[in-house]
Order: structure tokens, then sequence, then C-alpha cells
């Protein structure tokens, strides 16, 4: 079964015509073996009792004969039966009467057909004389005077159970290479749909993804292929969101390179000085810009590709200070206000980094897309076992409508100055989602703009326990 | 020439004003759909440059609902959607070009000449009345074949009164197409243009209607 080279891959039809063959070879030497145990039980019953009967009927007649012939002396005993058929070499007998051999057959030897050794036993016996093995029937008259030994070769029992096994053995032994050969076509036929497949799959264009179809395609391929087309499906799906972030991506940065090229060709052509540096300015901000862009696809990207993160416990108070003295100078040159509210320590399970841009997002968004003049105010609060990190602004906030819509890709709030690409959002989300946190925007009830909520699940650490 | 800029982008918008505004051109920029639907229902822009993805109402919105008005300008569409089927979209929505950003300056002023004069029905950039040649992309001017130095409003003035040749404009048309939006425009400013014109030119080639506004003269019938 294993008879394929180590290089060949395994062969199902191989494997199907091995495991089928050996199963019919099994079930042929069974029965074979059956047909022995069978033909020598039944062939052993009939001899035995031709044995038994031909002893029975010579101690009858022995009895009859030794009452006729009282007074006949030992002369004139003929004990040499004459052999009547070729097949007489094969059975032997003995009569013995008062210890005296009487008659016997020619091939029979003179000596009592007894195991060696042993006395007189009715019944059978198996019995070796010269090199030959015999099966002796022993019987005996009533008046224990005559002994009777029938014998047959055992030799010419084996024969005929070898005649009977080879003649039911060899039809099945001559058939086995046709059925061989009707097996392995059956077989292959049986494979077709699988080699169909084969070449269905080797036809395909390697950037197909269009479902397989094979027509007719028997029960047991059906889950292979519904799973092979599912597999089609889900990558064609993750392609295509790919191909569309690609598309996004690129159009987003047209945007910022457009004004970089027009600003820069005006500084080009602007012989006022004021006007220039004006243009020049503007086309470094486009290239902050561009590059910010950049930054945020880079992220996102990156994010995407991030399946699970090596957790482990942040403080997220002292990160929120961190980001909020970070971005502080970009607030007050808006003179805007920021204020951190944070008195407890409050860790969570996170990637620190990770969680430090949600939140330098969070706090660049409100600072962002809020006038000068504005109040925005972040706090860090306890909630059962949850940590709760609030962002709230005193800005324009948000529309309803436009809530439901943040987060996805390039989607911005429109009518702001604010130059933003939507990404901010999407990174949020998805630092959100990786984290088991969970995001929630509405109005400030208290400062009139943007409430965002993030609620990271806590870590319940000592320092806590012990500032309570 | 005076055309309506709407882009939403800042940086972007700023930069588009500036340059064309070095290439000649009066600027108005707008920020939303909304507003540039409402400045070209009302406005005699002579061509627009609009963005696709505007805030409040989308770019090709803008295009249908001025199309439906009977709004005539020539639009030129500015986007970051490159596709074809975007651009097809675009064209039968009514845009009369479509470019793709980032573009040069110098194109986008080019393919905004060519639409304005598309649009009169001028087939080249020269514009000629009766021996007086105005190129609008060297902005030079000739009268039987002698160079003519005019300035920028002189130049401006003229070229509307050409594309406009043998029509009366009041002086309220002229100023709606050579003033954008803040800019400071005295009252007999128009007259003092076309005062300077006249000594450059001679009298008889622009004519006063009377309580009326100005004509050029395209024919050589008495006044």
């Amino acid at each position: 079964m294993t008879a394929a080279s180590p290089r060949s891959p395994p062969s199902l039809q191989r494997r199907v015509l091995a495991l089928v063959l050996g199963a019919v070879a099994l079930v042929w030497l069974a029965s074979g073996l059956f047909t022995w145990f069978d033909a020598r039980h039944e062939l052993d019953e009939l001899l035995d009792s031709h044995l038994a009967q031909a002893a029975a009927l010579l101690v009858a007649q022995q009895v009859r004969a030794v009452g006729e012939t009282e007074d006949d002396d030992e002369d004139h005993r003929r004990i040499d039966a004459p052999s009547l058929h070729r097949y007489a070499p094969r059975v032997t007998f003995q009569v013995w009467h008062e210890g005296r051999l009487a008659l016997r057959s020619s091939n029979a030897p003179t000596t009592a057909m007894t195991p060696p050794g042993r006395r007189f036993k009715p019944g059978f016996h198996t019995v070796a004389l010269g090199d030959a093995t015999w099966r002796v029937f022993a019987a005996e008259g009533a008046e224990h005077d005559v002994q009777v030994y029938v014998g047959e070769r055992i030799e010419a029992r084996l024969s005929i159970l070898r005649a009977v096994l080879r003649s039911t053995l060899w039809p099945v032994a001559a058939a086995l290479p046709l059925l061989a050969l009707a097996i392995w076509w059956a077989v292959s036929q049986g494979l077709s749909p699988l080699r169909q497949l084969g070449r269905a799959l080797a036809a395909r264009d390697p950037r197909a993804l269009e479902p397989v179809a094979i027509g007719g395609a028997p029960v047991e391929m059906r889950p292979a292929l519904d799973a092979l087309n599912a597999l089609f499906g889900r990558i064609g799906e993750l392609m295509e969101s790919e191909r569309r972030f690609t598309a996004d991506a690129a159009h987003e940065l047209r945007t910022p390179l457009a004004a970089i090229r027009a600003q820069a060709q005006v500084a080009l052509g602007e012989a006022d000085i004021d006007a220039r540096r004006h243009a020049l300015r503007a086309t470094l901000e486009g290239c902050d810009r561009a590059a910010r862009l950049i930054e945020q696809l880079l992220m996102l990207s990156r994010l995407e590709a991030t399946q699970q993160l090596a957790l482990q416990p942040v403080e997220l108070a002292a990160l929120a200070r961190q980001v909020s003295a970070a971005l502080a100078p970009a607030a007050q040159q808006k003179m805007q206000q920021v204020e951190l509210d944070a008195p407890l320590p409050c860790t969570v399970n996170g990637d620190e980094a990770l969680l430090a841009v949600l939140v330098r997002n969070l706090l660049d968004n409100a600072i962002r897309y809020s006038p000068r003049d504005a109040r925005i105010e972040l706090c860090l609060r306890r909630e059962a076992d949850v940590v709760m990190l609030g962002i709230e602004d005193s800005g324009p906030g948000m529309l309803e409508a436009d809530i439901g819509r943040i987060g996805q890709r390039f989607f911005r709030v429109l009518g702001h100055d604010a130059p933003g690409s939507g990404l901010g959002w999407s990174i949020v989300r998805r630092i959100a989602a990786t984290h088991g946190a969970t995001l929630q925007v509405g109005r400030s009830a208290r400062l009139g703009g943007l409430s965002v909520q993030v609620r990271l699940p806590a870590v319940d650490t000592p320092s806590g326990a012990e500032v309570r | 020439m005076r055309i309506l800029l709407a882009e939403d982008d800042p940086l972007l918008g700023d930069g588009l004003r500036a340059g064309l505004r070095q290439l000649g051109f009066q600027v108005d920029w707008v920020r939303d759909g909304a507003a540039a639907e409402r400045e070209l229902r009302a406005e005699p822009y002579a061509a627009a440059v609009l963005d696709l993805g505007l805030p409040r109402q989308d770019g090709l919105d803008v295009l249908a609902a001025i199309r439906r008005a009977g709004v005539t300008v020539p639009v030129l569409v500015l986007t970051a959607r490159d596709a074809v089927p975007d651009r097809i979209r675009g064209l039968d929505h009514g845009a009369d070009d479509y470019v793709v950003k980032p573009v040069d300056l110098h194109e986008l002023a080019a393919r905004l000449r060519a639409l304005v004069r598309r649009s009169h029905g001028q087939p080249a950039e020269r514009l000629e009345v009766r021996g007086l040649v105005l190129d609008s992309t060297t902005r030079k001017v000739q009268l039987d074949g002698a160079p003519i130095a005019l300035s920028t409003r002189e130049f401006d003035l003229l070229h509307v009164l050409m594309l406009h040749a043998g029509r009366v404009l009041t002086r309220e048309q002229i100023e709606q197409r050579l003033y954008s939006w803040g800019e400071e425009v005295e009252s007999n400013t128009v007259e003092v243009h076309v005062h300077y014109l006249r000594r450059k030119l001679g009298t008889a080639r622009i004519r006063t209607v009377r309580g009326v506004g100005y004509q050029l003269v395209d024919d050589d019938s008495p006044a």
C-alpha cells in the first residue's frame, strides 16, 4: 500500500485500488480457510464413518468365520486378503483373533496397528506405519477375542482436501488480475470529478477569484468546494477593500499635492515679497499635510496588519498627561485652553504606543476642529470595571448624521477649514477595537461641542487600591 | 476675466486663487457646493473651476442644478478622481472640461481661456475687430499691425468689450465681469479706463450709449 516511491505524492487512485484489492484478497483467503476447515471436517466425518463401517463388517465377519473354522490350523488361514483395486494401497486392515493375526491386507504390517508402545484401544488413532501416516480405527468383538484395525492413509485425505481447495480458490486467483483492472477503471471513473476540479483550478487565472463551478460535483466534494469558494470570496473582499483603500489613499494625496504645486507655482511667479512668502509658507504647510496623511495611512495599514497585541498594564493618566503636554503648543497657538482631570491613576491593559496614538488623535481632533479660545477638557474616571477617557470641547460639535459616519475612511465633516482626511477617526476606531474598548461620540452637555468617551477594561492594581 | 473657484481645501483654494490672479483672472473663491450654486446662478462668470468633493452639496449636484437652471457658464471640473467612469459622469453632468489634480497653473489658465473662447464662439486665442487684434494668451494688443501698450485693467476691459463686440454692455455688466469680490470699484473706474482706451485706440472704436453703457463698434456704421 505504501508502494509509492518517496518522491511521488500518494495517489488516491493507487490507495483505493490497493485497499480494495487487499480487502478482496483477505476475503478470498478467509473463504479458502473456511472451505479448508469445513471440507476437512465433512471429509473426516464421512471417511471415518466408512472406516468404522468397514471395521464393524470385518468384526462381524471374523466372528462368524472363527466360529465356522474352529478346527482349522494355522496353516490354512488365509491371512493375506487380495488387492482388489488400484487405490487399495491407500487403505489397509488387520484382523486379530486371540492375539494372532488372522487376516490382513497386503499392505498391512504384521504387528498390531496401534500407536507405538500402546496396547489395543478401540476408536480412532493416528499411527505412523513405515513412511506414511495412517488414520486407524480399532474395533473388537463382543467377547474381546477378535480385534480389527482398519486404516487409511492420511495423505489420501489431504489430497482430497487440496483438490477441493484448488477448485474453489483457483477461479478467483485467475480472476484477480482482471478484478484489479476493473477496480482500477472503476476508481478512476469515480475520481474523475476530483481530476476535473484539479484541471479547473490549474486552468484558472491565478488572480481569478470567482467561485469554482464543477458541473454535478458529488456530495463528498461539496464541503471542500464550498470552503474553497468561500475562501475565494473572502480573499476577493479583502483585495477589493485593499484596492479601494489604495485608490482612496492615492486620491486623498492628490489634493495636498495639488496645493503644494499651485502654491509653489504662485511663489515662483510672484514679484511681491509678502505674497511670495505667503505662498512659500503655504507650500510648506502642504508638505506637512501630505506627510501627516502618509503617516496616518501607514499607521492605519500597520494597525490593519496587526492581529494580536502584546498587552501590558499601561497607566493611562500619565499617558494622557504626556500627550496633553506634547499638544499644548498647538492649542496655545489657537488660544485654546486644555485641561486634564485625572485624579487617580487608571491602569488598563494595552499597547502603550497605540494608546498614545489614540489619545493624541482625539485631542488633536479637538484642537484642530475647535475655534480660537475654545475649551478642551480631558478627564479620566474609573467606572466599575472600566476606565473612561472623555474628551469634550466647546467647538462646533457634529450633526447626528455625521456622527454616524465618522470613522469611515476619508469621511470628514464638511465645512471645516481645518485640513484633515478623516483617517484619524479610522485610526482611533481601530485602536479602540484592538483593545476591546467602546467608543461613544455625542454632544458635550457642559461645553456644547463634541464629546468622545472611550471605555477601556480596567486592570485592578495595588496602587489604585491604595489611593482609595 | 472673472471666474468662480469652488474648492473646499483651504491650501489648494488659496494657491489656485493666487495663481490664477497672477495669470490675469479675477477669482472669486467659494468653499462649498451651496455657495457655488448660488454664485453661479447670480453672477455672470466667464468660467468656473469646480471641485467635485465639495461640502454641503456635491460638485456634480451643483453642475446638474445650474445646468437645469439654464446657466451656460463653462465649467472646468477639478478633481482627484481620475477613473474613466468618473470623467464620463462629470462630463455628462454638464462639465466642459475635466482636469485631475494636481494641475499646472498655466495649463489650468489655458484651459479656462479655451473654455471662455469657445463659449463665445471664438475658435482662437485671437480676437479681431476691424484691425484691432487681441491675443488673450500673450495679453498683447495690436492696432493695424502696431503694438499697443495697455495696463492690466485696460486690457481686461478691452477683452470684455471685444468678446461682446457690437453689443451694448452696461457699466454694471462690465464691472461684474472685471472685478472679483472685495475689490474696490470706484464709481467712475469704468469711465476712466474707457477714456484711456479711447486715447490709445481712437475715439470711434468705443461708442457711449448715453444712459445705458458702452459698445465696441464692429462695423462701419456711423454713430
